[in-house]
């Protein structure tokens, strides 16, 4: 097997000495839908601000095509192609659309080629378009999450990692969303993503990991999911 | 008629002087949540400088003023690098770095003390002459701190909105955490800001010293006006802060002439209250509407 996007190794990390992650290991490889999946409160969102460099890495490794990054600082992890579109968008709320797309080219490399981006992104979202002059902040759900991937988009190739893209939206509104997601994995795109959800994931990720209480407890793919009920009704009480 | 265009001239220069004092004060709280106590200290060192610059070392006065402003800058980046980046590190940053500006503030005041004396020097960066309008002489000293109040705030819209730092900065000031997963250095946006806000304070310094004049105190009372207009604008609001600097140095100057040199402070105050009863997040001031 090819050299992984991504590989985690026995990490431990936390907030002001309460630890929420211990002894995480997770691999993924390039070009493949790599799914977390697990209840609320166990690390998912620190697991991903870890690799971001917002939460501070106290054991183990985090190595990006080989190379560690744990230990650096945001931006340059950001630099190196570490993509992160987080939970509840997090939009420049008094910028336009434009501009908060924009910062998302804020990566040397990708403020290069941000109106091919840009372009790219409008095609994939048209919503963006029509919106691209209205301020942030007075966009709807749906559309701030638009916005919050498209941004993600614009900081160019790269591990894409979402957090939650589907929280506090409505059923249809999801659907639209995964269905930008699920065409970015055709297209080959690395793609980390957490999701509470599992029904959502279980068809298309290629592998999903379940984390509990700050470690992965069970690991396989969708199909071996649904054979296992009793992971589904234990952990994610579907 | 004459009279308007006499509060109008006077009013108009000191909110010109206000708005450039304020700026850099608003950034600063803005992108940390930082109240600079020492912008006072920063802003009577621009006009020390200054006045060093053509006195002591005969330099021509738009030299002078830019060596001002560049020094300045460079004690905005220490005031980053010496206080700001060790206590962002702990708990309790926005207390801590009031109580730590106060005293930077402080020892930077005492220096000037100590080199220049306690008594009143004028600045000797000063325009001759005067336009007559209607039956006011307005000195062209008011039209020149005008035009570099207007020239430094187009630099900073400019800036702010149209270049690839600008951006970052605005990005910065509205969620830290977002900014950072773009990509952005928050740790040199810091010290960008700080050094600015330095740069802008000794600009006004020259400018308040050169219609007042300079001594080691003088910083003080343009900066509480400097806080009134970023309360009254709401904190860390740019754009908001500019409009009312402008205002509240027409109101100034109104209520000189019509009440009394007295009253006008009171009068500041009176109208930063009723702001803040009717909005209490500033007139400009940010209140965020989530719709999910």
């Amino acid at each position: 097997m090819a050299e992984p996007v991504l590989a985690i190794h026995d990490v431990a990390a936390g907030y002001d000495g309460r630890r929420v992650l211990d002894g995480v290991d997770l691999v993924v490889p390039a070009g493949r839908l790599t799914a977390i999946i697990g209840p609320n409160g166990h690390g998912k969102s620190t697991l991903l601000k870890a690799i971001s460099g917002l939460v501070r890495v106290s054991a183990g490794s985090i190595a990006l095509h080989g190379t560690r990054i744990d230990g650096l600082r945001p931006d340059q992890i950001v630099e190196r192609g570490v993509i992160q579109v987080p939970q509840g968008d997090l939009l420049f709320p008094g910028m336009t659309v434009l501009d908060n797309l924009l910062m998302g080219a804020y990566r040397q490399d990708a403020a290069r080629d941000a109106g091919a981006r840009l372009d790219m992104v409008f095609t994939l979202l048209p919503k963006l378009k029509e919106r691209r002059h209205q301020i942030a902040g007075t966009l709807s759900g749906g559309e701030r999450r638009m916005c919050g991937i498209g941004r993600g988009l614009m900081a160019g190739d790269g591990l894409l990692m979402l957090d939650e893209p589907s929280l506090g939206l409505a059923p249809i509104v999801i659907d639209q969303i995964y269905e930008v997601i699920f065409d970015l994995c055709a297209a080959g795109r690395t793609i980390l993503l957490v999701e509470e959800n599992a029904q959502r994931i279980t068809e298309r990720a290629d592998s999903i990991h379940l984390l509990d209480n700050g470690r992965f407890v069970w690991s396989g793919i969708g199909a071996e999911l649904m054979a296992r009920p009793e992971i589904i009704e234990a952990y994610l009480g579907a | 008629m004459d009279v308007f265009i006499q509060i109008v001239a006077s009013g108009l220069t000191l909110g010109a002087m206000y708005a450039v004092a304020t700026v850099g004060l608003s950034l600063v709280y803005g992108s940390l949540n930082m109240l600079n106590m020492a912008h006072g200290a920063i802003l009577t060192l621009g006009g020390y400088l200054c006045y060093a610059g053509i006195q002591h070392l005969g330099l021509h006065p738009a030299l002078a003023l830019a060596g001002a402003a560049a020094l300045c800058a460079v004690v905005g980046l220490l005031i980053y690098l010496g206080a700001a980046l060790p206590l962002l590190r702990a708990e309790g940053f926005e207390t801590n770095i009031f109580i730590a500006t106060i005293g930077i503030g402080s020892i930077l005041e005492n220096l000037m003390l100590k080199g220049f004396g306690p008594y009143p020097i004028p600045q000797p960066l000063a325009v001759p002459g005067h336009v007559v309008l209607g039956n006011v002489h307005v000195p062209l000293q008011n039209l020149f701190i005008l035009g570099v109040a207007v020239v430094l705030m187009a630099a900073v819209a400019f800036v702010l909105e149209r270049t690839r730092t600008g951006r970052a900065i605005r990005a910065t000031s509205m969620n830290r955490e977002a900014a950072q997963l773009m990509g952005v250095r928050v740790g040199r946006v810091y010290a960008q800001v700080l050094a600015v806000s330095g740069a802008l304070a000794a600009v006004s310094g020259v400018m308040i010293s050169s219609i007042a004049t300079l001594s080691p105190v003088m910083g003080g009372d343009p900066m509480l006006k400097a806080f009134i207009v970023c309360v009254v604008a709401g904190l860390g609001n740019v754009y908001g802060a500019v409009v009312a600097a402008i205002v509240l140095g027409l109101l100034e100057a109104a209520t000189q002439y019509i009440l009394g040199v007295r009253w006008s402070f009171a009068t500041l105050l009176l109208i930063v209250i009723l702001v803040l009863i009717w909005r209490p997040y500033g007139l400009f001031g940010r209140t965020q509407v989530v719709r999910l």
